[in-house]
Order: structure tokens, then C-alpha cells, then sequence
């Protein structure tokens, strides 16, 4: 029988992104709050100094900072008449654990989603007429996310602020600016901080993009372009293009992370408490199941306590905030045979690839002297920013010349034809590795109704308790519109001065052996109706009214960009309806 | 050093490598057919040039070790491209300092290239110096190889290498530099007279406390000897 402890007002399952940014917001509102976080505690000193943190076989090949898959692994297949098998070693997507979480290997690429996606049907069907998403695909389950982008950009502005974004606005309350992105959302204001300086594979980007007639400008950074202090007061140093950012933690102090931009500001109130290496085993329910009464976990010796709380945030891995709901039996679990049900729908990830290009001798690229976040990159096929009407697909992809590294066990590209290993492997790698430029598209996905997260009826975790199973492809929707945007791309490459471009491209079926993107959206995800959605418009579980789930896992769909800023926004929205309506009135802040 | 200047390295060196070689700008804007080779710069170490520039051996040694003061820097084996930024700073009052700032700018273009080549390639041995309060040594240590988590001030050696050993080719080594130089040049920083790495050292310089200062300093005077005593054999 597990011990029960004190009672608390709030308890966060995880201390990452979203655990420790909801912690803040609620422990300055006075409340107690305990944060568990099922990995180890770590800080920018001692545990992320150099020369250890640049450990290429650690952190990139083993996966040093991923959650331990030999304790929790999840489940993978295709299609629901495959029988699924436990990812072993993470490849395609990497769940971070330990304190501050996926948010600390994170890139830093920090973009805002744009206006449409957040009405994204209403938006398609307006502008291409109702029957055009059928077209696309009868199993496309888009939906709009019961937020708008206006409601949204004062906590993008906050949470930018937060990380101190390096960057050049393109549209300033309507107003194009020179030097931004043109497409970019309407933003209250600048940026924190200015852009990061263009290298050199950039510059050749940019040139190659603007014979086109494209727009580039510079990607948006959360490894800083100059010092800054956040309204935390914590201060952000300069990076200096180490080129280790994402599989491994900053030592500098410029990456925006929670140990560098709200952890100090956080772990010295005392009416909060840290608890690590606490794994979260479910989240009890009172006898009507309409109210959760806290959580039960384990700590590292396998010792199980009960933790009573007020209210439950689940701000695990989106993954993970999934299982989590699984597993305590909130919300109807999703059936693709019915379409009933609502946890596990519309899960999503991310379209990817992009094409390789090689160039002379003489263009030194020097690809290690890099960092997460300081590509050149252009939106003319984001979202929906180029017309559709024609193509029979929905979805874009921005397209960039981003390279984070040039780290040695991973990055050699050779051309086409080479062999894979030898004398001629190795001649091919010192010729092309310092001429080499990746150019990378990165994507919509769009939700099916055959993708969806349940629990694996087989495998089962350290703890004794169900893996997660995920079921996804790419629907072939998707396929063409990144192969349509591949084309594109090759053109500028070739405009770039590439003598071989060699061409990207999402394919399927979709593999869990070749990394392509941490971004895994949807399951719990958000919206106006109970009967398609797992959570309300603040994130405040439809069945159980003390219970939020926040994160990537609320999204419908996934947008074009990396979806970490707009996480951090949703974070504040939430917690802004929590502080202002439910701590007030608890109790369901939208009534079905 | 400066870390300002590293940066826009970073961003620019591919297109600098391209056109000149060797990074080294201000030899490529007087002359782009001679290479420094140091020969001269040898000379204007022993000798000086005309132009109010004494011999650099007066205070750093003909082998770039200067004496056991401390007051004057160790510059044998420094990065030529170091070497050559800190006297353009000297020159342009980034590094204010009124011994050498007048030396820098008595230097042509490619006097400069010339001597900062003859003294990257100068070996000196280190002197034989007495051994520091092991107290401030121990701190020191800490703030070199794992930094200040309450100060939020990283390890020395992310940037400077493994000991302090320098990541040419813009970042001096520290390993078996004067203590008295290097505490001097932090507080220059945290004084507001050292201008030539806002970004960073000044970031980093303010956080330090004076005894913090003067911890690292005695830190990598002795922590080459150390280690030659622990990996070289016994001539």
C-alpha cells in the first residue's frame, strides 16, 4: 500500500518545457506545488560543462539524454493490422528525460504557428471549398483548435521574451518589415534579440533563393545572438557556434532552456518542491471519476507514495502525457474501427527530408561552426502560403539551408554511388565533407484517422504498466506535398551553385530507425467539442476538470515549424486560464 | 582575445579562407602575394622598428616567455591569428593599455603580421615559479573545469581547451600563463577598460569576484607544470 504524503495544491507530472513553466506561473500565485520528474536532476554546472558534453558517442549515438527504453520503451507499427514491436533504440523521434526535459537538447529553433493552422479546417474549406479536403483524402481528420493566433500572440510575445529569441521580425502588426519573413504571423513587436549572423552556407542559400524570386531570412534562435536577461531576471550569454546543441545540453549558458531561463527563478520558492527520479505510475480518481485526487508514483528504490493534489498537470512528453491518461482511465481511448473515442486520436508528426547538396572545392563550408538554430530559410511553401487549388494536397513545408554541426561519427554526406565503406568511402568523405550544404524541408502532418495512440496489448514497462503503442504512417496527402515541394528545392539547390543536388523528399512507409523530427503531436488533443477532443480550449480535461494536459499532445495536427515556441504560448494561455477562471470557480471552464 | 571577433569568424571565415588563405585580414589588404614567415618579425623582436617601436624582448623575451613578474604575458606558441587581433585592439583601443597601444600602432600591417607569426611559432620554457595558495587553487580548478552554477559562469576550458590548452585559432591558451597577467586582464574587463570581448569575457569577468579572479588566475599558472609532472617523463 503506497504511503500517502501531505496534500499539495498542484502536482506536474515531469519538470520539463511545460512542467516547470506551469510550476512558475502557480507558485508566484502562491500555491504549493510539487514538481516529479521521473529522471535525474541536472544543471548547466556541473553537469553540462565541456569536454563530457561534447561526446558525440554518448549523446547523439547512444542517446545519452533519451528516456531509458530499457525501463519505457513504446510500441511501434504502421497500420492496425500489423502487430506493433518495442523501438528499442530511439532514431526517428528523441523524448529527453531528466530535469528540464526534451527542452534542454532541444535545437532552439523557435518559430510561431501561423494564423491559419490554428482554424486550419474552417480555413482549408473557406478558401478551397468543403469538398477539397475529401479530395485530399478520405481518412484526413484535420480540425480546428479551438484557439485563435490573436488570442494566442500575447503569450507567443511572452514566452519569446522568455527565451530571449534572436531574430528579425517580418510583420510587425501588420506592417512588412525588411530583413523578416514576410509570411511570418503578425507580432506585437521585435524580436528580444537581434538575428543570428549568417554563415556562409546560409549566404549561399540566400542567394540561390532570392534568383528565384523567394524570401529568405534568418531562422528565429533560442541560442542567442548577443547576452540578455530575461523578466526572470536570469541572464543568457552569447553562443559562440559550437555546433553541439541538439542531443546534447548547452555549457554556455545561450541556450534557452529551463535550467538557464526558469529553473533558478523557480526552485528557490519555498512553496515549491522538486522531486526527480519519481516515476508517475497514474493519476487516482475519486469514485465518480469526474475529479482526480492526485497521483501515485515511484521513487528510485521502487517505493510506491501517494500524492494527494488539488490539481494534476500533465506535463510529461507529449508521448507520454498520452499514456498517461491511458493509464488512469481519463477520456474514452480511440477505436479506429468506430472512430469513437477520443484519447489517442489525430496523433502527428512531422514531414521532413530535403536535399543534399554538394558544391566545389573552393566553397568552404565549414559546417562545425554552427549552432541549433541559425539557418537561412524561406516560407513560400509553409503551410498554406502557396495556392492549393490545383495541386490535390493540403500542407507545406519551409525549406532552409539549416546545418546544426558538423560533428564527425555523424556527418560525412557523400554523393551518390559511393560505397558505403573502404579506401573510396573515406577519399569521398575528405572531399566532400567540408563542401557539402543540407538543405532541409520540415513540415505539416496531417492527422488520419488510422493514426492514433493506445496501449500495447503486449509489452508492458519496469513498472508492470502497459507501453504505449503508436500506429502511424504518413497518408499519402502528405507524400505528395513534400515531393511536390522536392522539386522546388532542387531548383535551388542548383541555383545555389550545386554541381550534384541530390533529392529530398518525405517517403513512407514512415520508420522509426532514421531521426526525422522530436515533434510528436496530438492524442489529448484541444478543441470546442468533447465528442473530437480530449481537452477543452485551455487544455482542461473534458472528463476531469482538476486534470490539464499540457503540450505538443493538444495539438489537432501539426503545423510547419518546429513546435516548441508555440507549446511555450499554449503553456501560458493555459496557465492563464487556470490563475484568472479556475483557481476562482474550479470546476469545467467550457461547458460541453 | 576576442570572442566578438571569433564570432564573426564563425559566420565569415569560409568566405575569408577563400579568398586570402589564412584569416590574417589585414596582411591581405597590404599584401597578397608575401606570406609573414616570421623572419622579420624575429628581427623586430630583438630590435624594434624606426618608428618608436621598441624590441618586444625587452619586456616578453627574445623566446616570447617574458620573466617571472608576471607582468607582462607569456606570448610564445599563442595562435598567430590571436596574436595579430590583440595588437590591431591594442592599436584601435578595444585593449586600452598605454604600453602597448603605441607599440601596435608604430607597427605597418605587415610588421604586425610579421611578429605575431615570429612569436606563434617561439617556444619558451616555463619558469620555474613559487607554488600558489592551494586553498584559491582548488576554487580555481572548480571555475576552469566545471564553472559557478549560482554565478551561472561556465567552465574556463569550454572555450580555452582541456587545461586551459587554448582552441586556436582565436583562443589564447591559459595553461602555465602569469597569474598576475591573467588576474589583471579580467579585472581590465570587469573595469570597463578591456573592450575587445563584450559578448563574453566582459559577461564572464563581472561575475567573477575578486578572490574568484584571482583562484583561476593561480589555477593555470601552475596547471601545466602539474601535468608535465604527471604525464612527462623525468629527462
Amino acid at each position: 500500500m503506497a504511503a500517502r504524503l501531505k496534500p499539495v495544491d498542484v502536482v506536474t507530472i515531469g519538470v520539463g518545457l511545460t512542467g516547470s513553466l506551469a510550476a512558475l506561473e502557480l507558485v508566484k500565485a502562491g500555491l504549493k506545488v510539487v514538481g516529479l520528474e521521473r529522471g535525474a536532476p541536472r544543471y548547466t554546472v556541473p553537469d553540462f560543462q565541456s569536454p563530457a558534453i561534447h561526446d558525440e558517442l554518448r549523446f547523439s549515438i547512444r542517446k545519452g539524454m533519451m528516456q531509458d527504453n530499457v525501463k519505457e520503451a513504446m510500441t511501434f507499427r504502421n497500420s492496425f493490422d500489423e502487430t506493433a514491436l518495442p523501438i528499442r533504440r530511439w532514431e526517428s523521434f528523441l523524448p529527453g528525460t531528466g530535469l528540464g526535459g526534451s527542452f534542454v537538447h532541444w535545437n532552439g529553433q523557435s518559430f510561431r504557428f501561423q494564423v491559419a493552422d490554428f482554424i486550419y479546417r474552417t480555413h482549408i474549406e473557406q478558401r478551397y471549398g468543403k469538398k477539397f479536403l475529401e479530395a485530399c483524402g478520405s481518412e484526413l481528420a484535420i480540425q480546428d483548435w479551438g484557439v485563435t493566433y490573436d488570442e494566442l500572440e500575447p503569450h507567443f510575445d511572452r514566452f519569446e521574451y522568455l527565451l530571449g529569441v534572436s531574430g528579425k521580425a517580418g510583420n510587425i502588426k501588420g506592417q512588412i518589415q525588411p530583413g523578416g519573413n514576410p509570411f511570418e504571423a503578425p507580432r506585437a513587436r521585435e524580436y528580444p534579440t537581434p538575428p543570428m549572423k549568417e554563415p556562409y552556407f546560409g549566404a549561399l542559400f540566400r542567394r540561390g533563393a532570392e534568383s528565384l524570386g523567394y524570401h529568405p531570412y534568418p531562422q528565429p534562435s533560442a541560442n542567442l545572438s548577443q547576452p540578455y536577461t530575461n523578466p526572470e531576471g536570469l541572464e543568457l550569454q552569447q553562443c559562440v557556434f559550437c555546433g553541439f546543441c541538439e542531443r546534447y545540453a548547452c555549457e554556455h549558458f545561450a541556450k534557452a532552456s529551463p535550467q538557464t531561463v526558469i529553473l533558478p527563478a523557480l526552485l528557490n520558492r519555498s512553496n515549491y518542491e522538486l522531486r526527480t527520479n519519481c516515476q508517475v505510475l497514474r493519476i487516482n480518481l475519486d469514485s465518480t471519476r469526474t475529479k482526480a485526487t492526485g497521483v501515485t508514483y515511484a521513487d528510485a528504490s521502487g517505493t510506491e507514495y501517494e500524492q494527494p493534489a488539488n490539481l494534476v498537470l500533465i506535463t510529461a512528453f507529449p508521448l507520454n502525457n498520452v499514456r498517461m491518461l491511458l493509464l488512469s482511465g481519463i477520456g474514452k481511448p480511440y477505436d479506429p474501427r468506430t472512430g469513437e473515442g477520443v484519447v489517442g486520436r489525430n496523433y502527428t508528426y512531422q514531414t521532413t527530408g530535403g536535399p543534399t547538396v554538394f558544391m566545389d572545392e573552393d566553397i568552404n563550408v565549414n559546417p562545425f561552426m554552427a549552432s541549433g538554430a541559425n539557418g537561412t530559410m524561406i516560407d513560400d511553401f509553409s503551410g498554406d502560403n502557396f495556392d492549393h487549388s490545383q495541386l490535390g494536397f493540403i500542407g507545406g513545408q519551409y525549406v532552409g539551408a539549416i546545418m546544426t554541426g558538423g560533428r564527425p561519427i555523424e556527418f560525412h554526406p557523400t554523393p551518390p554511388g559511393t560505397p558505403k565503406w573502404g579506401l573510396e568511402w573515406k577519399q569521398a568523405v575528405a572531399r566532400h565533407y567540408n563542401h557539402t550544404i543540407l538543405i532541409q524541408q520540415h513540415g505539416t502532418s496531417t492527422a488520419s484517422r488510422l493514426n492514433y495512440l493506445d496501449l500495447d496489448p503486449t509489452y508492458k514497462d519496469a513498472w508492470g504498466q502497459p507501453l504505449l503503442r503508436i500506429t502511424f504512417d504518413f497518408p499519402d496527402n502528405d507524400i505528395r506535398m513534400s515531393q511536390y515541394i522536392a522539386d522546388k528545392v532542387v531548383e535551388i539547390g542548383r541555383a545555389m551553385g550545386g554541381k550534384i543536388v541530390v533529392r529530398g523528399g518525405q517517403k513512407r512507409p514512415y520508420t522509426t530507425t532514421e531521426y526525422q523530427s522530436t515533434h510528436t503531436c496530438g492524442g489529448a488533443i484541444m478543441g470546442d467539442n468533447p465528442n473530437t477532443s480530449v481537452v477543452n480550449r485551455y487544455l482542461q480535461c473534458w472528463d476531469v476538470s482538476n486534470v490539464f494536459s499540457l503540450g505538443g499532445s493538444a495539438f489537432p495536427q501539426n503545423g510547419t515549424y518546429n513546435y516548441t515556441v508555440t507549446i511555450g504560448a499554449l503553456t501560458y494561455w493555459a496557465l492563464d486560464a487556470i490563475k484568472n477562471k479556475y483557481l476562482k470557480a474550479p470546476g469545467p471552464l467550457v461547458h460541453a | 582575445m576576442s570572442s566578438g571577433r571569433f564570432i564573426t569568424l564563425a559566420g565569415f571565415t569560409a568566405v575569408a579562407i577563400l579568398h586570402i588563405g589564412f584569416g590574417c585580414c589585414a596582411l591581405a589588404a597590404e599584401s597578397s602575394t608575401r606570406q609573414p614567415d616570421g623572419a622579420r618579425g624575429a628581427v623586430i623582436a630583438a630590435q624594434g622598428v624606426g618608428t618608436g617601436v621598441p624590441a618586444c624582448a625587452q619586456c616578453h623575451a627574445y623566446n616570447g616567455g617574458s620573466d617571472g613578474t608576471g607582468a607582462f604575458p607569456r606570448i610564445a606558441g599563442q595562435p598567430v591569428q590571436y596574436l595579430v587581433a590583440q595588437l590591431q585592439d591594442f592599436a584601435s583601443g578595444a585593449r586600452r593599455n598605454a604600453v602597448m597601444s603605441p607599440i601596435a600602432k608604430g607597427l605597418s600591417p605587415h610588421d604586425l603580421a610579421e611578429v605575431a607569426a615570429y612569436y606563434a611559432n617561439a617556444s619558451a620554457p616555463f619558469l620555474p615559479l613559487k607554488a600558489g595558495d592551494q586553498t584559491l587553487i582548488k576554487r580555481g580548478e572548480q571555475l576552469a573545469t566545471f564553472g559557478d552554477e549560482s554565478k551561472r559562469v561556465q567552465a574556463c576550458n569550454n572555450c580555452h581547451g582541456p587545461g586551459g590548452a587554448g582552441e586556436p585559432p582565436m583562443i589564447p591558451y591559459l595553461a602555465g600563463q602569469y597569474a598576475h597577467y591573467t588576474a589583471f586582464e579580467l579585472q581590465m574587463w570587469k573595469r570597463g577598460y578591456r573592450k575587445n570581448s563584450p559578448e563574453v569575457m566582459l559577461q564572464i569577468a563581472k561575475k567573477l569576484d575578486d578572490q574568484d579572479i584571482q583562484a583561476v588566475a593561480a589555477y593555470f599558472q601552475q596547471v601545466l607544470s602539474s601535468s608535465r609532472v604527471a604525464i612527462m617523463p623525468k629527462e
